[in-house]
């Protein structure tokens, strides 16, 4: 890893704000596949990451272990100040902290998009019935699908389903966002409508960990790009150090290959 | 009018014109008889082998079916005098008062439902119904010519019979004479048939439909005016009771009015089921009818078939105070538990619940002191319900949900265990009753029981908890390793003998454990593959928003599952319909029993046994095909298969 001044610029900002995701050494095998090597990164307030690397690099398996959809098996992570051990009430406090977006949308589909939004919020965070309609109807609103409320996931196109599921993360009110692939199942039509929310979402603030192969959303919207590859952590820098001069081989083989 | 009004309106007219025209799908002609045999049966010489071969044997197949059913050597007066032996056997015709009430009742609610339905389809079409007549009119008239020449007989009902001791037969043209009714209605369907399909043309014949529950509830309204002029017949008991024979007595004479009854029952259901659909209300009309459907097994059964003798002083100094107390003090805790703000307190409070439920059984198998299985049992379920009470907090509307599930857990609860324990009034020989009614309600209660135990089966065997998946896993799989025939005589016989001194079980409830118990083995199996065949984004989608294992479950995996899993649960409803008439073995009279031993005791009709074998066929069959055909019409409804 190396630091050029904007690097230099950019960590002493973020120095100054909460650490959000702290990951120390942490390593996750699949039987004898070794699919984490010794990920340490942190993660700061407001900060966008978007993680790049070729598939099979373990940009997925990494921030499926954030909120524990996998479990790591050494070093430590750390969400909001709350370590992730074993303890159920610890990962289940984390879970409605930590809002995800998967790459197949993964509503639920004998549900109306109304009641995909408003279930986490009625009997994970016991909310009045009236506030969530209410935060339901808003964040559809934000999303820009508001007419699709009483409709099932079914009938909706994969963008619009997308952007229904990233509604339902939200109506959590999440500290941060983690989105593993979120167009990558979408027609290419349909991946501007997806991307422009998440653009908007990362200009209000939110915490977000993303893992795209959007080049271009990466270069626009990160504040930082991690580069992954082998399930090592290669390369971290600012998009700018990233895209236009990066320090690594692998690095600049994998960019040589993909723009 | 102006020039330009004129175009404009003579224009918007050719665009509607050409809009109309562009909507209608272009029609395909249907084949008249020669090209649709063309196309159909003999499009190829091996189709043509094949056609002529299926020809044949149905040919053969349908005079055989024929020649059986109208042979001179069947007794058809023994299912025509034994109708209510069949359906409802030794029940006492003073109190049959009681079975028209509880078939009013069923009645009553299939036509709600009928009404209530969210889509009833377009109906059949005039092409469809006048294949019908056609179809029914050539059936007639070719079984009249292949049915064998009837037997000659002697005036006095003998048959004459050839220097060989062989019965002789008329000629064919005499035969032919004798059926001039059927031939007469045999030529009035197919005239029916042909002046519907030529007097609509081709294409008001494809496109006009007459609705189906209308037209259902009339042929079976035709069907019923038959016991006005038809003699069918009647059986019963004396009063020595003994069985009694009396063909001279028709049913006409005594059922008349009630068949009357009932279909107007069921016609006005119908209509006022029709009239609540286009309401708002149509929604909770159809919940409420669910519950109905659900409580009606119990109530008909217990209450209005049974009539339980009940001692109401017992009544209401323990069995009513104990349910209060029961439904209050259980509500309140679980209104309590509900509390989203309960924290730490909600757990200890459950723990010391459950704590105290176990104990109570562990106290009840060694007899440190006595008391009511009921109260042991609605102990356990506050215990279970208080330890999964935290999942389902929330605000007010939420948390009345649950205690409102509570009470009418306990209501049936302790409504049950009361009626279980109490005598029936009735009780004839031991059993109250017989027929195609036991039949019937130990279907209906043994798919009532094993769905709960079944889902509770199959999540217990996908489970990751090891004790809870052994368990369920075992238990599974040493059921569906026993032959069922093994379980039910051990329920039906010998469980007496393994139950605690006091206690006693009815042979038909017991029969009604084994079933439930067993089919819940393999529902199990069927709600299983549904839980399989939901994705694991479901599960990681359900886990990312921080939802509990009880709540990912109840609203998330089971809806999904179990949609998927209706066509095998349909399936392995009739089974359990069909496999009723294993009670037949075990010393119960069902339907099949009095079929297959009770008719053919009698003096008057020793040995006559295919009819009755038939006829019970006939109308096993119509349950389980009512039951496939509505479980495809739920299918479709749910859009089962067609994410």
């Amino acid at each position: 890893m190396t630091n050029t001044d904007a690097t230099v610029a950019i960590n002493e900002e973020l120095g100054s704000r909460d650490d959000m995701i702290v990951c120390d050494g942490v390593d996750k095998w699949y039987g004898d596949f070794q699919a984490l090597k010794d990920v340490s990164a942190t993660i700061k307030e407001r900060e966008v990451v978007v993680v790049l690397g070729p598939s099979g690099s373990g940009k997925s398996t990494w921030i499926r272990c954030i909120n524990r959809l996998e479990q790591h098996q050494n070093g430590r992570i750390i969400v909001d100040g709350i370590e992730l051990t074993n303890d159920t009430r610890n990962v289940e406090k984390i879970r409605s902290e930590v809002g995800m977006v998967f790459q197949g949308f993964n509503l639920f589909p004998h549900l109306t998009v109304r009641d995909n939004i408003t279930l986490a919020p009625l009997w994970v965070r016991k909310k009045p019935r009236g506030e969530v309609e209410q935060l339901a109807t808003d964040l559809l609103e934000r999303v820009g699908i508001p007419e699709q409320a009483d409709k099932f996931p079914g009938q909706l196109s994969g963008g619009q389903q997308q952007r229904v599921a990233i509604a339902r993360a939200l109506a959590m009110e999440p500290r941060i966002m983690l989105f593993d692939e979120p167009t990558s199942a979408l027609d290419p039509e349909m991946i501007k409508e997806v991307l422009d929310v998440m653009k908007e979402l990362a200009r209000s603030g939110m915490t977000m960990m993303v893992v795209t192969h959007e080049m271009g959303f990466a270069r626009e919207v990160a504040d930082r790009i991690i580069f992954m590859e082998s399930g090592e952590i290669v390369e971290v820098g600012t998009p700018e150090h990233f895209f236009t001069n990066p320090t690594e081989d692998r690095t600049k083989l994998f960019l040589s290959q993909i723009l | 009018m102006s020039v330009e009004a004129q175009l404009e309106a003579a224009a918007k007219d050719l665009l509607a014109a050409t809009k109309a025209a562009d909507a209608v799908r272009p029609d395909e002609p249907s084949l008249s008889l020669r090209p649709w045999m063309r196309k159909n049966l003999f499009s190829s010489i091996s189709s043509v082998i094949l056609t002529v071969v299926f020809a044949a044997i149905s040919i053969f197949a349908y005079r055989g079916v024929l020649n059986f059913i109208f042979s001179e050597e069947r007794r058809w007066d023994a299912i025509r005098v034994n109708l209510r032996a069949l359906f409802t056997f030794a029940y006492p015709e003073s109190q049959y008062i009681r079975i028209w009430v509880t078939l009013g009742i069923v009645l009553m609610l299939t036509g709600l439902s009928m009404g209530l339905m969210k889509s009833i389809g377009q109906g059949f079409s005039i092409k469809r119904i006048s294949m019908w007549f056609l179809s029914s009119g050539s059936a007639i008239i070719g079984g009249l010519i292949l049915r064998e020449p009837s037997v000659l007989k002697h005036p006095d009902g003998t048959p004459v019979l050839d220097e060989n001791l062989q019965v002789i037969r008329e000629s064919f043209s005499a035969a032919m004479g004798d059926r001039v009714w059927w031939w007469l209605g045999g030529l009035v369907a197919l005239g029916i048939g042909l002046g519907l399909w030529f007097g609509f043309g081709e294409l008001r014949r494809r496109t006009t439909f007459i609705a189906a529950i209308p037209l259902t509830l009339g042929f079976i309204g035709m069907f019923i005016s038959t016991v006005w002029w038809f003699k069918w017949g009647h059986y019963g008991t004396n009063t020595a009771g003994d069985i009694i024979i009396e063909p001279g007595r028709t049913v006409a004479a005594t059922t008349k009015g009630p068949w009357t009854v009932m279909w107007f029952v069921l016609v006005f259901a119908y209509i006022a089921g029709r009239a609540v659909f286009t309401t708002k209300r149509a929604a909770t009309a159809r919940a409420s009818l669910g519950l109905a459907w659900l409580l009606a097994p119990f109530m008909t059964f217990f209450v209005i078939l049974r009539d339980p003798a009940l001692d109401w002083s017992h009544v209401w100094s323990t069995h009513i105070p104990m349910a209060l107390a029961f439904i209050i003090g259980g509500g309140l805790v679980l209104w309590a538990l509900t509390n989203p703000n309960i924290g730490e307190i909600g757990r200890l409070i459950a723990i010391v619940l459950i704590t105290l439920a176990l104990f109570h059984w562990v106290a009840g198998f060694f007899g440190w002191y006595p008391m009511l299985q009921k109260a042991r049992i609605s102990f356990l379920l506050l215990g279970l319900a208080g330890a999964s009470a935290h999942n389902f907090a929330g605000d007010a509307r939420q948390r009345s949900r649950m205690v409102w599930g509570w009470v009418g857990l306990m209501v049936i609860v302790h409504y049950l265990a009361t009626m279980i324990n109490t005598a029936s009034t009735l009780e004839v020989n031991g059993e109250f009753a017989g027929g195609f009614v036991v039949t019937l309600y130990i279907a209906a209660f043994t798919m009532t029981f094993s769905l709960p135990l079944g889902v509770m089966l199959a999540l217990g065997r996908t489970s990751t908890m090891p004790l809870f998946r052994i368990l369920s896993t075992t238990y599974i799989e040493l059921v569906r390793g026993i032959p069922f025939i093994t379980i039910l005589f051990f329920f039906a016989v010998f469980v007496n003998f393994f139950l605690p001194e006091g206690m006693e079980l009815a042979k038909l409830a017991a029969a009604g454990i084994g079933f439930s118990l067993f089919g819940a083995a393999y529902l199990a199996e069927n709600v299983r593959g549904g839980l399989q065949a939901i994705q694991r984004g479901q599960y990681e989608a359900s886990d990312a928003l921080g939802l509990t294992t009880v709540q990912r479950t109840s609203f998330i995996v089971l809806p999904q599952a179990l949609q998927v899993s209706i066509p095998p649960l349909v399936g392995g409803a009739i089974g359990t319909f069909k496999e009723t008439s294993l009670l037949s073995i075990v010393g119960i009279i069902d339907f099949t029993r009095v079929a297959n031993s009770s008719i053919p005791g009698q003096t008057e009709f020793v040995g006559v046994k295919r009819e009755g074998l038939l006829f019970i066929s006939l109308i096993y069959w119509i349950g389980a095909y009512s039951m496939s055909k509505y479980s495809q019409r739920l299918e479709k409804q749910l859009g089962v298969g067609e994410r």
